[in-house]
């Protein structure tokens, strides 16, 4: 039986997209069976990040009601080197889709939470993936909870910014708890200096440990080449011996024992 | 020594009495746990009603925001429906491993909150909290 993992934060850009991405290709690249599914529905990125057009159909008209999980998922035929599948669902990226998905009432939101929870039946148990990657908005949207309340595990992307952290702490307590959601802490953009050595990285490890009271599942260093690719490199498909890549194969493991 | 005729119609007549009075006796214990079962759910129904958790302005939209202020025992049971889809009580219990009856209470409470629907068919009760999320799929309309 395969997984729903949803990456979350409670501030935007701390990585969620960027992690996502690359721990999806990562799976890939393993010859895991995996869809990516952009449930950040204000500021839609993987169709830009995959350089797709789509297929006429986006994640927007699965949640509407307009059609079935399938025909909303754009196959990429696994360009990262695994033998497994690799589907992505588009969130719609006009500027009138996202006026439309913001001005979405109650009765929709549970509907759109009946018809998620039921991706577990079609992508799972039908199409025999072995992983769904929610990629959420930040914060306490509506999509985001949907996507959590749907998800076997959570990984919540923080950095070292105090008033994520705060709300970070507040979120997992007030939110993810009350689900009785698995969760696991990601923190991102660490300053190198912070991890320079084994010893100074294990310290800082259970210093995350203390805040959040989580399951720390690795702390990723802040690195100019990633600021660099603007999003548009795949690291774990075209720079598999980068230290981030490495960083991701490790998180892709644990997220697998989680 | 053999038994007369009359004797062969007493002993026949003891069977068949202590037979009936047996199913009469199981009748009576289905009956009793039925009853039994109804008095948990009014019971249940009772002790949180007095907690005015029903809050207006909430009515009727099991969203996530909903699921949010419902207390921990009504938000595990109403979480696990909107996954299943549709349930009875006892599918409910099977994933909460709480009691069948504890669950039932909560249903139906959840029933007179207005986030659920229930639907009574032949002598199972399921629940659900709209038809379309219990498997129709609007796509194939």
């Amino acid at each position: 039986m395969g997984k729903i993992v949803a990456f979350h934060s409670y501030k935007g850009g701390t990585g969620k997209t960027l992690l996502s991405i690359n721990v999806a290709a990562t799976y890939a690249k393993m010859d895991k069976n995996i869809c990516l599914l952009d449930m950040d529905f204000r500021a839609p990125s993987l169709q830009a990040a995959f350089k797709t057009e789509g297929n006429g159909y986006w994640l927007n008209d699965y949640l509407n009601g307009v059609c079935e999980i399938k025909r909303a998922l754009v196959d990429l035929h696994n360009p990262h080197g695994g033998n497994g599948k690799f589907f992505v669902g588009l969130a719609n990226p006009s500027t009138e889709a996202i006026r439309e998905m913001s001005a979405k009432d109650r009765k929709w939101e549970m509907r759109a939470l009946g018809r998620l929870l039921s991706l577990r039946n079609s992508l799972l148990n039908d199409m025999h993936l072995d992983y769904v990657i929610l990629d959420t908005s930040p914060g306490l949207q509506y999509s985001s909870i949907n996507a959590i309340v749907a998800a076997d595990v959570a990984l919540v992307v923080t950095s070292l910014d105090a008033s994520d952290i705060k709300g970070t702490q507040r979120m997992t307590h007030e939110l993810y708890d009350l689900f009785e959601k698995k969760t696991g802490i990601v923190v991102n953009k660490v300053p190198a200096e912070i991890l320079c050595s084994t010893a100074e990285k294990e310290k800082f490890f259970k210093h995350v440990h203390n805040i959040h009271n989580l399951p720390v599942l690795d702390v990723i260093a802040c690195s100019c080449d990633v600021l660099r690719a603007g999003g548009t490199c795949i690291f774990a498909e075209e720079k598999p011996e980068h230290p981030f890549t490495k960083t991701l194969e490790r998180i892709a493991q644990k997220i697998e024992k989680f | 020594m053999r038994q007369t005729h009359p004797e062969i119609a007493m002993v026949t007549l003891y069977k068949s009495l202590q037979g009936k009075s047996t199913r009469v006796l199981e009748k009576i214990a289905n009956s009793l746990d039925q009853l039994n079962e109804k008095i948990d759910v009014l019971i249940e129904l009772q002790k949180h009603s007095r907690g005015g958790i029903v809050d207006e302005s909430l009515t009727d939209v099991l969203d996530v925001m909903t699921l949010l202020s419902l207390p921990d025992h009504l938000r595990k049971t109403a979480v696990t429906l909107c996954k299943l889809g549709q349930a009875t009580a006892e599918e409910i219990a099977e994933q909460t491993r709480r009691a069948r009856a504890v669950e039932s209470g909560y249903l139906n409470q959840l029933v007179l909150m207005g986030y659920l629907k229930k639907e009574r068919r032949g002598r199972k009760a399921y629940f659900y909290v709209e038809k379309e999320a219990s498997g129709e799929k609007p796509w194939e309309k």
